[in-house]
């Protein structure tokens, strides 16, 4: 389920606020749909009411004053109290009200007791007195009295057909001996649109308004994925481009900046870190230069063989350490390089110098730093040897990945070990005397020649002893 | 050759306590020892003597050895050898390519240090002007870079070949077609290693057969002449490096 939310914070939040500005919507919409309803049920039940409270003062001798007012001349009062309701009723545009012996219900009707209670509250607020009261809602095809009064209305107002009522409310009361009934058109609040017109509405508008929303917020996350395009590049070579340019909004830009500042301070570390470590190489080496010349001069051959050992020994120390502070800000370019022959090349070092290396390659080419990789993959048979009693190296293709792997048949490294192998100055317990070699940066080094190339060097023990050191380089 | 006229170094180094000592192993080597502690002092004591060979550091303060180095290539032919403590590819390039002949990494074996002096002046003695020195060879597709020495592949691929490699391969792309013994392969190949002059000739054959020939059983381009010696059977050609 969650898998189809978005994930941005463009999506999340405009997904937040357009779920938020549809409820409000909503909410409103029904409230004002509801407040609609409230009234026009207010004014059915006052229309009713008013002209069942006018019947009785009509019925009462009121109605020549009423008639005279609305037609001067007439007689009404001559009228038969039987006669005068029904006249008065066609006098009185037919829904005014009509008097009848009993109140008569049809199939069609649809009883509306809460408004016959709220009708019934009202006329005795107003002093109409009545033994029964009934309030149906009728269909207007159902009435014809209320059919012919609508038409009287649509012709004097100008009304269009479709725009009258379907329903009509028929109300009446009795005090016993006969019924006044009344009618009036019920007016359904958004007659045109029908319920689902508020819904209707909180959608139109919750997309107009998410569609702005998102407008205004892809302003500020673009420059925030540009940023994090960025921090990501950064941190696979970093001081490579220009600091970026601030825009978006004004906290955006002030964390680009901020951001931009520490590149810089960052940038400045690494560069001093480089000219320091440059500077100690030189100002060690040629110190170490001329001892090893004066060494020469030592008439011992005994203490002489050691004292070059040690000048070895320190520089290569120092060469291990410097290669680890430049590998990954190498200038050059990788090259497509053919990853058997480099092999071969490293194996044919070691067989030069009377040691046995197996090799098995077939063909696959790479963009690599040849320098690096020779290095790092030297460094692995070089452990191999130096602690595997044996070294076999394959060169093979796995998935997308070419493999460079070493092997070898020694006591492999405890489980709980390998992770620490590979941090600096660390070496396996079979070595802690320096005369086996090296400071402990090997492994750090072809690790890090590993990273340098997009891939990972992996330790592992064989199944049938061993260890298995592999660089798994992205094809 | 130093047995008729002495050889002369003129050594440059502003360390002193480097260049005082290695100055004395020289001399002790039967070279005759000039030294400068800045380009400038260098500058005006080639003004006045022709030394045969200059060993030049790269990090001085004021005039820096490379930039000397390249004032040396283009205006005398004297052969130079950069004495650096950095040890990077990047640097042994812009220094051959800049017109320096040898590179060594301090702190250096004071007798390899001598061979490869000896090694460059035989050089120079023996290719007095060869201006194409960095030319590209190819053959087949082929291409094989003397100045980055560099093997590349007809498909573009890097191939890579060692040292000792890449000097028989470029001894064979000298002569090609031409039988060349073992004696005369290894006194082309010979290089500053001592251990490349006892090695056996054939293992490097079979180690280039490997890297080269499509099969290294039936080979194409190195072939075995019966009656001791190889035949490259390529025609090479020369080329200009590609704009770097």
């Amino acid at each position: 389920m969650t898998r189809w939310l978005p994930k941005s914070l463009l999506g999340q939040v405009t997904l937040a606020v357009a779920l938020t500005l549809f409820i409000v919507q909503g909410v409103n919409g029904f409230l004002a749909w509801s407040i609609e309803k409230d009234r026009a049920e207010t004014g059915l039940v006052n229309t009713l009411g008013l002209r069942l409270v006018a019947s009785a003062r009509i019925r009462e001798g009121g109605a020549e004053k009423l008639v005279a007012r609305i037609s001067p001349g007439r007689e009404v009062s001559r009228r038969s109290e039987q006669d005068r309701p029904r006249r008065m009723g066609r006098r009185f545009s037919g829904t005014d009200f009509t008097r009848e012996t009993g109140f008569q219900t049809l199939p069609q009707d649809r009883a509306m007791p809460e408004l016959q209670e709220r009708l019934a509250e009202t006329l005795r607020e107003n002093g109409r007195e009545f033994t029964d009261i009934r309030l149906v809602e009728r269909p207007v095809s159902a009435d014809p009295i209320a059919q012919r009064f609508l038409q009287r209305l649509a012709l004097r107002r100008g009304y269009a057909p479709e725009d009258l009522p379907d329903s009509i409310a028929v109300a009446g009361i009795t005090d016993g001996n006969g019924w006044d009934v009344v009618r009036a058109p019920i007016r359904k609040p958004h007659e045109r649109y029908g319920p689902l017109f508020p819904l209707l509405q909180a959608g139109i508008l919750t997309l107009l308004l998410s569609f702005v929303l998102w407008l205004v917020l892809r302003r500020i996350t673009g420059p925030l994925a540009q940023l994090t395009t960025r921090t990501e590049e950064f941190s696979r070579r970093p001081g490579q481009s220009e600091p970026m340019e601030p825009h978006g909004p004004e906290d955006v830009r002030r964390l680009i900046g901020a951001h931009n500042a520490m590149e810089a301070r960052i940038g400045a570390m690494l560069a001093e870190k480089d000219v320091m470590l440059g500077a100690i190489g030189h100002d060690l080496k040629t110190p170490l230069a001329a001892l090893r010349v004066r060494v020469e001069s030592v008439e011992n051959a005994a203490a002489r063989e050691r004292m070059v050992d040690s000048i070895e020994d320190i520089t290569l120390t120092l060469d291990e350490i410097l290669a680890l502070a430049r590998v990954g800000k190498s200038d050059a370019a990788p090259e497509r390089t053919d990853l058997a022959a480099l092999a071969a090349s490293v194996v044919e070092e070691f067989e030069d110098m009377g040691e046995t290396v197996d090799l098995e390659t077939q063909r696959i080419v790479a963009t690599i730093h040849l320098t690096w990789l020779k290095r790092g993959l030297r460094n692995l048979v070089s452990n191999a040897l130096r602690y595997g009693g044996g070294a076999r190296v394959s060169v093979l293709q796995e998935g997308d990945a070419a493999v460079l792997r070493v092997e070898d048949s020694g006591p492999g490294i405890p489980e709980d070990r390998i992770a620490d192998m590979l941090e600096p100055f660390t070496r396996g317990e079979a070595s802690r005397n320096r005369a086996t070699g090296g400071a402990g940066l090997g492994l750090t080094l072809a690790r890090a020649v590993a990273e340098q190339h997009g891939g990972e060097l992996h330790l592992s023990n064989r199944p049938g002893g061993g260890l298995r050191a592999e660089f798994r380089l992205p094809l | 050759m130093n047995d008729n006229a002495p050889t002369t170094l003129l050594l440059v180094d502003d360390e002193r306590t480097l260049r005082e000592p290695l100055a004395e192993y020289l001399t002790g080597q039967g070279f005759v020892v000039r030294e400068a502690d800045s380009a400038a002092m260098a500058r005006s004591l080639l003004g006045t003597e022709t030394p045969d060979l200059v060993l030049l550091d790269i990090m001085m303060p004021g005039e820096d050895g490379l930039s000397l180095c390249r004032h040396l290539a283009e205006t005398k032919k004297t052969p130079v050898i950069l004495l650096t403590a950095k040890g990077e590819a990047m640097d042994r390039i812009v220094g051959l390519e800049i017109g320096a002949d040898d590179y060594v990494t301090k702190p250096f074996e004071p007798r390899e240090l001598v061979a490869r002096i000896r090694s460059v002046l035989r050089r120079a003695e023996r290719v007095p002007e060869d201006a194409a020195e960095d030319m590209l060879y190819a053959f087949e597709g082929w291409k094989l870079d003397p100045l980055k020495r560099r093997l590349i592949d007809p498909e573009g691929t890097l191939v890579p070949i060692s040292t000792a490699e890449f000097r028989m391969l470029r001894a064979f792309c000298d002569h090609p077609r031409r039988v060349l013994d073992r004696d005369q392969l290894l006194d082309m190949v010979q290089g500053r290693e001592a251990h490349l002059f006892d090695r056996a000739v054939d293992n490097q054959i079979s180690r280039l057969r490997r890297k080269i020939e499509a099969d290294s059983r039936n080979p194409h381009f190195i072939q075995t002449v019966r009656g001791g010696g190889y035949r490259f059977a390529a025609e090479v050609t020369r080329m200009a490096q590609d704009s770097r």
